[in-house]
């Protein structure tokens, strides 16, 4: 089953592989050949392993892990090979490090100078960002039927946040919807972005980028080279892609009063509005212009709080409160359900509801009280799966950066790069800036880097288990039998 | 707008299910395969994430009777609602609230005999669509069983006038290797539509040779069945002594019509006060106080020279035992109730004799209501019964004018290869059609099927 699904995920690539093959066409550009060898390896592959019809159409929980890990790992490696073939990134590793922060919306880069990269390159780029925004398992769900139930299995596998509902009753009508919401946001932004006088390029790969809050740009300064309206779009539609999508079902289907009663939502509107507001006072200490500062501000939170990474100013050159706020927004991360990363805005109320349930129970040691989200009380096995969640975090978080530090770079790079990675955000601090690029580490580091970026995306448990040897205890013995 | 259109695309129909227990697991299984957006609604969580963890379905968690609780559930858009909790009143209420407030329709489980006579006023009273009684449901099962004792299983059609009779051809009988069509005489009035042979199931035609071991279908009226069973030599002596092991609800429903039938009822009970209960209720029954699991209460309670055996406790395991202890002691017919447990393979080679479940007897008749509402206005299903573990299915439609179908003879209508026409029900009376026979509108028509998931009576054309 599992190999079945993944060679759906390989042809549904190839399929997407298309769109860049066109853009290469249209600027005519020899690297779009290196794009059509990989889809039409890609497909071949993939129809073949389709064709090795599961003897079980279902497969549980651990399947459905087990198919989203792999499924990222393979369409990291397809997706590295247009750009190892092309020349564009001559190290395999240097290349799937780019592929791997491309579809984890990572937006983390080795590249140095993007400007001088083809158009295809540059498309493919920003597009892994809007695929693995939404997830391509989910993609999957969207447009195969599959028989059998469990699809569940694999759209929690893969959904960010710590609890995933169903809009719907039926997952792939769930997941169309969620297409369908991601790609309308996407249309009105590439709309706004070309009305701002964007060139059309451009928007639809800053688009790509905001929308699956990646951070990948088209030019070396980011975003910064742009007009102020442009940087104000921009702003607007990544704090708007960090919102849980359901929020959005429940405005189309007019319920707005629940809508925007969501309380992760208000929380993380309001975590956004207090942070600007602090970073903005404490901006006054460098610069007076305070249209510019709102400006910068409000851009920087809200491209580090939703993950996305983009940037308008180098914000290592800020003051230490300031820089000090947006590293603790790298582990907040955006609203689950939305296309964010980090720890999520969820997870973090309810731990700190927890913390106050536990000192209340100090005070009336025998009161009877359940924190509680939206009204509705936490119960204790969600509370114990967000807490292990956050161990999990902190141990792969303490082991990365151990790791990471065999380069030799100086603790802050190490801790930003490992945070801004783990989290999907992109860049970090001091050696890994803003301006600056994740080039300077090994092989050993990058792979690292690689698997905290996929570990953060698929919310830890998908890819851990991978290297958990009783996964595949099972397999084996049935394969002996 | 699209969001409504994404809402409630595809064909299947938005379906909101209170109650997660036994029946309502089965109808969620059964709903799901046959494509349809299910909502279900309990107030236990783990029972409700099991099944969105099995089945692609919506799991809400809550009182199902509370309007809130509904309007998150989609009432407003849902197409029926099957409320199945376990209490009645709960259920009742449930689609009271549902009418009020959606434009869909309602079926509730009311089991309680205290309302079983009143069932008519309340359904028309209350707008149900259908109000089912799982209990009643088995009841009426076993005592068709029990009056025909030679089959493993009886369903009627045609508010009776036809029945769906299943049995296995013992070693060494006439009819064994034997083609269909040389029978003759024997099964002039009776069609067989189904076989069972090493876990394959075959629609039979005209060359098809019985075998012993085979678990065969046929379609009869009542008399027919009986008098080819005669016609075969499998005598069927008149069941005169049942005993009824428990005394719930379906023991209660079961005795009351035996004893109408004029048998002579045995039911024992280990609970006093509901012994006087029963006894105040059927008074011509002999009621026992005692452990119906109890070797030697069964001996002393005449269980060698019993007719038939009925194990009705709510232990599914313990009735299982109680029907091998019976088999292996008398020559009693037996029927076992299986109310819980799932392993129908093993069930099926213990060599039970009569299986019923009361859980698929429900899911059938919601199965056939639900299919009904998606078939075109001039056809509809009246019955529809799973065979052979759903592997075949008989369904009653009821017949308007449809073209290519009615005023054609029978031999120039080019049915399904895996599809056979049982009987036609022509004004009240049951026919085994022959190649001149054709259906005419206002008939209705019992075909079976291989081919599950028909709904329109146009879906029988190949």
């Amino acid at each position: 089953m599992i190999v079945y699904i993944l060679g759906h995920v390989m042809t549904i690539v190839a399929v997407l592989l298309v769109l860049p093959v066109i853009v290469g066409l249209i600027y005519g550009e020899a690297e779009c050949v290196w794009f059509l060898v990989t889809l039409l390896g890609s497909g071949l592959i993939g129809l073949a392993l389709r064709s090795l019809k599961p003897d079980e159409p279902v497969f549980y929980l651990k399947e459905g892990c087990v198919a989203t890990g792999l499924s990222w790992i393979v369409i990291s490696l397809i997706g590295a090979l247009p750009f190892y073939f092309s020349g564009a990134i001559p190290n395999f590793i240097n290349a799937l490090f780019e592929t791997v922060s491309g579809f984890t919306t990572t937006g983390a880069s080795i590249i140095d100078d993007v400007e001088i990269l083809p158009h295809c390159i540059l498309f493919w780029r920003s597009f892994t960002h809007w695929i693995g925004g939404m997830g391509i398992l989910v993609f999957l769900l969207a447009v195969i039927s599959m028989t059998g139930g469990s699809q569940m299995n694999l759209m929690r596998a893969e959904s960010p946040g710590p609890s995933v509902g169903k809009l719907v009753p039926k997952a792939r009508h769930t997941a169309i919807i969620l297409y369908v919401i991601y790609t309308a946001l996407t249309v009105a932004m590439i709309l706004i972005l070309v009305l701002g006088g964007m060139p059309f390029f451009e928007s639809v790969c800053t688009a790509f980028g905001t929308a699956g809050t990646g951070g990948f740009g088209v030019k070396n300064s980011s975003i910064a080279g742009y007009s102020p309206f442009i940087q104000w779009t921009v702003t607007v539609f990544m704090i708007l892609f960090g919102v849980n999508f359901n929020a959005y079902y429940l405005i189309l289907m007019k319920k707005f009063k629940q809508a925007f009663g969501m309380e992760e939502v208000r929380w993380y509107l309001g975590i956004i509005l207090v942070t600007i507001a602090v970073i903005v006072l404490d901006l006054r200490k460098v610069s007076a212009a305070f249209g510019e500062n709102l400006r910068s501000a409000a851009f920087q939170v809200g491209s580090i709080i939703t993950t996305t990474g983009f940037s308008t100013v180098n914000f290592d050159s800020w003051p230490s409160l300031s820089k000090t706020l947006l590293v603790v927004l790298m582990f907040i991360g955006a609203c689950a359900g939305s296309t964010g990363g980090g720890v999520k805005v969820s997870r973090i109320v309810a731990v700190f509801k927890a913390g106050l349930n536990e000192l209340h129970l100090y005070v009336h040691p025998k009161s009877v009280r359940k924190p509680r989200l939206d009204g509705k009380p936490l119960d204790d096995s969600s509370m114990r799966s967000i807490l292990i969640y956050f161990a999990f975090f902190i141990i792969i978080f303490a082991v990365s950066v151990i790791i990471v530090s065999i380069d030799g770079q100086d603790l802050i790079t190490n801790f930003t790069a490992v945070a801004a990675t783990i989290n999907n955000i992109g860049p970090g601090l001091s050696l890994v800036g803003p301006i600056k690029n994740y080039g300077l580490f090994s092989d050993l580091s990058q792979v690292v880097l690689m698997l905290d970026m996929l570990a953060g995306r698929l919310e830890l448990f998908p890819l851990v288990l991978l290297f958990y040897p009783p996964t595949w205890m099972g397999k084996s013995r049935k394969i002996a039998k | 707008m699209l969001a409504d259109k994404l809402g409630s695309n595809g064909s299947g129909l938005n379906i909101i299910i209170v109650g997660t227990g036994k029946v309502g697991a089965t109808i969620t299984a059964a709903l799901y395969r046959e494509g349809h957006d299910i909502t279900v609604i309990d107030k236990n969580a783990a029972i409700v994430q099991t099944l969105t963890n099995n089945y692609d379905v919506m799991g809400i968690v809550g009182n199902g009777a509370s309007y809130s609780v509904q309007m998150e559930a989609g009432i407003e858009k849902a197409d029926l609602i099957i409320a199945v909790t376990g209490s009645d009143e709960l259920n009742l209420l449930c689609c009271t609230v549902a009418k009020q407030v959606g434009h869909c329709d309602a079926i509730a489980r009311v089991r309680n005999p205290d309302y079983a006579d009143e069932i008519p006023y309340l359904r028309e009273r209350l707008g149900l669509t259908m109000i089912i009684n799982p209990e009643l449901e088995a009841a009426n099962e076993i005592a068709r069983i029990v009056s025909l004792p030679r089959a493993l299983g009886v369903s009627p059609f045609a508010k009776g006038q036809a029945e769906l009779v299943r049995f296995r051809l013992p070693e060494g009988n006439a009819i064994c290797d034997k083609k269909l069509m040389d029978l003759g005489e024997l099964v002039k009035n009776i069609r067989f539509c189904a076989v069972e042979r090493e876990g394959e199931v075959y629609i039979p035609d005209g060359s098809f040779t019985l075998r012993a071991g085979d678990t065969a279908t046929f379609v009869a009226s009542a008399d027919a069945a009986v008098s080819f069973f005669d016609s075969i030599g499998l005598k069927s002596g008149n069941v005169k002594r049942v005993m009824i092991i428990g005394g719930g609800k379906a023991a209660y429903y079961l005795a009351k019509q035996l004893t109408v039938m004029g048998k002579a009822v045995k039911i024992i009970e280990s609970s006093r006060a509901r012994c006087d209960e029963l006894e105040n209720l059927i008074p011509s029954a002999i009621i026992i106080n005692g452990n119906g699991s109890d070797e030697d209460l069964l001996n002393e309670e005449g269980l060698r020279d019993a007719d038939a055996f009925v194990p009705l406790t709510g232990l599914d395991e313990e009735n299982i035992l109680l029907t091998l202890y019976a088999r292996e002691i008398s020559a009693a017919k037996t029927v076992t109730k299986i109310n819980r447990i799932n392993f129908r393979n093993v069930i099926q080679n213990l060599d039970l004799g009569s299986v019923v479940y009361p859980k698929y007897v429900t899911s059938e008749a919601i199965i056939a209501y639900v299919r009904a509402k998606k078939a075109s206005k001039e056809s509809g299903i009246e019955t529809l019964y799973h065979l052979y573990d759903s592997r075949a299915e008989a369904i009653e439609f009821k017949v308007g004018e449809v073209d290519g179908i009615t005023n054609i003879p029978l031999k120039y209508l080019h049915t399904r290869n895996d599809l056979i026409i049982a009987s036609i029900n022509h004004r009240g009376q049951a026919i085994i059609p022959g190649g001149n026979d054709c259906i005419s509108a206002g008939d209705t028509v019992v075909v079976v099927t291989t081919c599950t998931g028909l709904k329109d009576i146009r879906d029988i054309l190949g």
